[in-house]
Parts: C-alpha cells; sequence; structure tokens
C-alpha cells in the first residue's frame, strides 16, 4: 500500500499539470478567437469572387457550340487516373484527434482509389511527418536544357501514392502570396495534365460546435458556386455536446458574430441586375477570375481548419484539465484513507499495548 | 441625404480582409490597360485590374486628408452608378510598402525576362512581376515625396 507521502507527492504532480492544460486551454481560446474572426474577414472576398463567377456563366457565352461545355481548361473532366490531394492538418499537437481524423480520412480516400497514381500536397507539419513515413517523398531533378535554362524534371514515380511537396509553416502566419503560390501551381499541373483532379482534405469550421471533415473537390471545376463534397465526417452528438462545454467554460460565444448583412451585401458584388461594361473581353476577365476562385477556396480551407485546430486543441485542453480535477479528487480521498488506516492501526496498537500491562 | 446621394459607396476588399469602406467623391484605378477614374454615375462596368494605386478622393475618413491612396497589385473592380466594389490580390498603403523588397522583386522579376527564351507564358509572368515591383517602388517614392 503506497504511503501518505508518496500520495501527496503525485497529487502535487497532477496539479501542476493541471496548471498546464488550463494554461494551454487559455491560449487555445485566445487563438481560437483570432483565428475564426481571420476566417470571418476573409469570408467577403470569396463570396464576392464566387458571385460575380456566377454572374459572369449567367450572362456570357462561354459556352462552346459544340460540346456546351464551358470554355475553359479548369472545366474540362478527364478519367480519373492521378489524383493531387491537398491535405490540411495541423502545426502541432496537443489536439485530441484533429490530426489522427485528418490522417484517417486521408488513409482510407487512398484505399478507396487503389488504382489510381495520388499525389500528396502535405500542408501543416503534423500530417507531413506522418505522411512522410508511409509514403516515398518524390524527387526532382534539375536539369539545364539546351539553351542553358535550369527545369526540373520529376524522376519515376517510387510507388503509386508519392508526396509531391510540402508547405511547412504555411499555417503560420497564413500569408496570401504563399497560398496563392501553391493555388498557381495546382492549375499548372491540371492545364499541363500533370494531375486529372485535385482534391482538398480539410476540417471545415462554421462554429465551435459544427465542425465536419471534409474531402471537397477542388478541379474539375464543375459548377461555379457550389461546393463538391465527396467525403465527409461528421461529429457524434457526445462531441458536440464536449466541445459546447468546453467552450463555454472558456468564454467563447457559441455561434460566431452575425454576418449575414455583409454576406448579402457581398453576394450582389458583380450581379447587378444592370449589362456591364467590360473593360476586358469577358472571356479575358473569365480567365482572370478563375485562379482566383481557386485560390479562394483554398485559403478559406487553410483559415478554417486553423480555426478547426484551435477549437479542437481546447477541446482536448479542457478535458484534460477535467480529467487532472477527477484525478486529483480520487487521489485526495485514497490520500485521506490511508492516514486515516494509519492512525487507526496506532490507536489500535497503543490501546492493545496498554491492555496487556 | 441631399449631399449623400452624390457620393460612391468605396470599398476595397482583399483576400484578407474590408481594408476600406466609405463614401467618397471619386475613385482613380489601375485597370489593366491603364487608369481610369470614376465618377457619381458611372456607367456599369467589370475590369481586371492591374498593379497600380487606388486613389481615394473626397473620402469621409477623419485625418486622412482629401485623398487615400491603396498599392493594389492585381484584382478586379465592379463599377455601379453609387458603388465601387475593388477586389484586390494584395492592397497595401504607401507607407506599409517594403522598398528593398520591391527592389528584390524586379531584379528577380529581371532575371525571370532574361531566362524566359521562346517561352511567352514565362514572359508574361516576369512582366507581372516587374510591373508589380515598379508600382510598389513608383508609390513608395510619391509617398516619400509628399512628406
Amino acid at each position: 500500500m503506497a504511503n501518505v507521502l508518496d500520495l501527496r507527492r503525485r497529487i502535487r504532480s497532477v496539479k501542476n499539470t493541471r496548471q498546464i492544460t488550463k494554461a494551454m486551454k487559455m491560449v487555445s481560446a485566445a487563438k481560437l478567437r483570432r483565428s475564426q474572426e481571420r476566417a470571418l474577414a476573409a469570408r467577403p472576398y470569396a463570396r464576392m469572387i464566387t458571385s460575380v463567377l456566377e454572374s459572369l456563366v449567367r450572362r456570357v457565352d462561354l459556352f462552346d457550340e459544340k460540346t456546351g461545355n464551358l470554355v475553359h481548361p479548369l472545366f474540362i473532366t478527364r478519367p480519373e487516373k492521378r489524383i493531387l490531394l491537398v491535405v490540411i492538418s495541423g502545426d502541432k499537437g496537443f489536439a485530441g484527434a484533429f490530426n489522427a481524423n485528418i490522417l484517417k480520412t486521408t488513409y482510407r480516400f487512398i484505399q478507396g482509389n487503389p488504382d489510381k497514381e495520388i499525389d500528396i500536397e502535405a500542408v501543416g507539419r503534423k500530417g507531413r511527418d506522418q505522411l512522410r513515413r508511409r509514403y516515398p517523398v518524390a524527387s526532382y531533378v534539375d536539369q539545364s536544357n539546351q539553351e542553358g535554362r535550369p527545369t526540373q524534371w520529376r524522376d519515376a514515380r517510387k510507388g503509386p501514392v508519392e508526396i509531391s511537396g510540402d508547405h511547412p509553416g504555411l499555417l503560420v502566419n497564413l500569408e496570401t502570396s504563399r497560398v496563392e503560390d501553391l493555388a498557381h501551381s495546382i492549375i499548372a499541373r491540371y492545364v499541363h495534365e500533370e494531375i486529372d483532379a485535385a482534391y482538398i482534405v480539410y476540417n471545415e469550421f462554421k462554429s465551435v460546435i459544427a465542425q465536419r471533415l471534409v474531402i471537397e473537390k477542388l478541379l474539375p471545376l464543375i459548377e461555379v458556386g457550389k461546393q463538391q463534397i465527396a467525403g465527409a465526417v461528421e461529429p457524434t452528438e457526445e462531441e458536440k455536446e464536449r466541445r459546447a462545454e468546453a467552450a463555454l467554460s472558456a468564454g467563447i460565444e457559441i455561434e460566431p458574430a452575425d454576418t449575414t448583412e455583409a454576406e448579402e451585401e457581398a453576394e450582389k458584388f458583380g450581379t447587378a441586375n444592370v449589362d456591364y461594361i467590360y473593360e476586358q473581353p469577358p472571356e479575358e476577365l473569365f480567365a482572370g477570375l478563375l485562379p482566383q476562385y481557386i485560390f479562394a477556396m483554398l485559403y478559406h480551407a487553410m483559415t478554417e481548419s486553423v480555426a478547426a485546430e484551435h477549437a479542437a486543441r481546447m477541446t482536448a485542453m479542457d478535458s484534460a484539465t477535467n480529467n487532472a480535477s477527477d484525478m486529483i479528487d480520487d487521489l485526495t480521498l485514497h490520500m485521506n484513507r490511508v492516514r486515516q488506516a494509519a492512525i487507526t492501526k496506532e490507536i489500535i496498537e497503543i490501546v492493545s499495548g496498554a491492555a496487556a500491562l | 441625404m441631399a449631399e449623400d446621394t452624390n457620393k460612391l459607396r468605396v470599398r476595397l476588399v482583399t483576400p484578407e480582409r474590408t481594408l476600406f469602406e466609405q463614401p467618397a467623391d471619386a475613385v482613380e484605378l489601375p485597370s489593366k490597360s491603364g487608369y481610369m477614374e470614376v465618377l457619381y454615375g458611372h456607367a456599369p462596368l467589370l475590369a481586371e485590374l492591374g498593379a497600380g494605386d487606388v486613389t481615394v478622393h473626397g473620402a469621409a475618413t477623419e485625418g486622412a486628408g482629401p485623398t487615400t491612396r491603396y498599392n493594389v497589385s492585381w484584382g478586379f473592380v465592379e463599377v455601379l452608378p453609387d458603388r465601387v466594389t475593388i477586389l484586390a490580390n494584395d492592397a497595401l498603403k504607401p507607407e506599409e510598402i517594403d522598398v528593398p523588397r520591391a527592389e528584390r522583386q524586379r531584379e528577380h522579376g529581371e532575371e525571370l525576362w532574361k531566362q524566359a527564351g521562346e517561352s511567352e507564358e514565362a514572359y508574361t509572368e516576369a512582366l507581372r512581376v516587374i510591373s508589380e515591383a515598379e508600382a510598389k517602388i513608383a508609390s513608395a517614392s510619391e509617398a516619400a515625396q509628399s512628406h
């Protein structure tokens, strides 16, 4: 049986842990608030790009007369043989099952497409580290061609699934220029037929409670302004409850600020019922807007994922703090019992000693 | 109301946030095919933006002076008779421009230009980089002069 001193030491150590998890929870709550604001601030732009594209599609003749398809390389659908998968995970651990769930969904997607070649772009450190252990990293050779210009050649594939690029630290500041570069590289690969489709795996963040893991189709575009969800994992009721509890104790509003007015306003962008003068030919405008649309989708996914990560960490740390409190209660009870038993034993010894005299 | 009706509602939106939202008298815009000025009652127009300065005249900001300038690079603009919405890929105040960085960007662009060879795509990309850098430098130096 453990003695009182040992128990006291354990209680102290659990108390220290509780202090740390509590602090981490508060830090995550503050970060969540900030990333939530950022996600909201990014919405008008995304909405506007979408609505102006929608209205351009409606009013301008952008369809091919023969096939009836939209005249743009990003709308061309090919049989999916090579797929690009953008996996957005977290940069740090201690976020409950956040990263594990993203990876699980990714693996399931890969297993569901066994006969295809899949390239992975890993965003977020945790996911990258895990995926690297499992799949080979694509290697490139720098070569100069006849004119002496450097060009990159990709080596032969090492397996059906390869990691074609990673982006460490992208989520820390979420600089738009880097997200834009990624969007342009994805578009270039699609246009040059290096890939036939692009998907993105990320955590959608509607509010603290309403989050889900989705696989969204990025390319080819079928219809502008419509999310193409290829798969989603909804949270269970229990999970939702836990999240609401954690948010409440950290002082976070469960429903985000009301932005319907601003969003309605944004939806009107470029859709007024008038004949616009087009400064450039509409086809050119359209071609210029599409990459921005892809970029906005990617940026949106990343801001949401960052908010979801902080929310997940906050929930996990709240649970850890509660567990630590429970453990301290148990240990204190146990310690008191042990102490009582020791005292009782001593009294019995004294009493029986006195009786023997 | 009588005064307000002759004002344009100007909005400048970037992917990160809404930077500017105010009534103003006039806006100068760097469209891809040249600068243009928009006054109240302009015909509806959609245009692609290049790199350059957006100048807002007569904005109702306190202490901002008669004009407010932003350096924008690429984007789109929607003009309606009483409303101008600018969707910029990137927008900076002239004071915020990092001149040494813009200089480096221009050098990088010139490097790209030299390497472009026969590829039209590479030339366009190089031109993009150079014009963006030059617009930034010009905007920053103008801001420095006016102070």
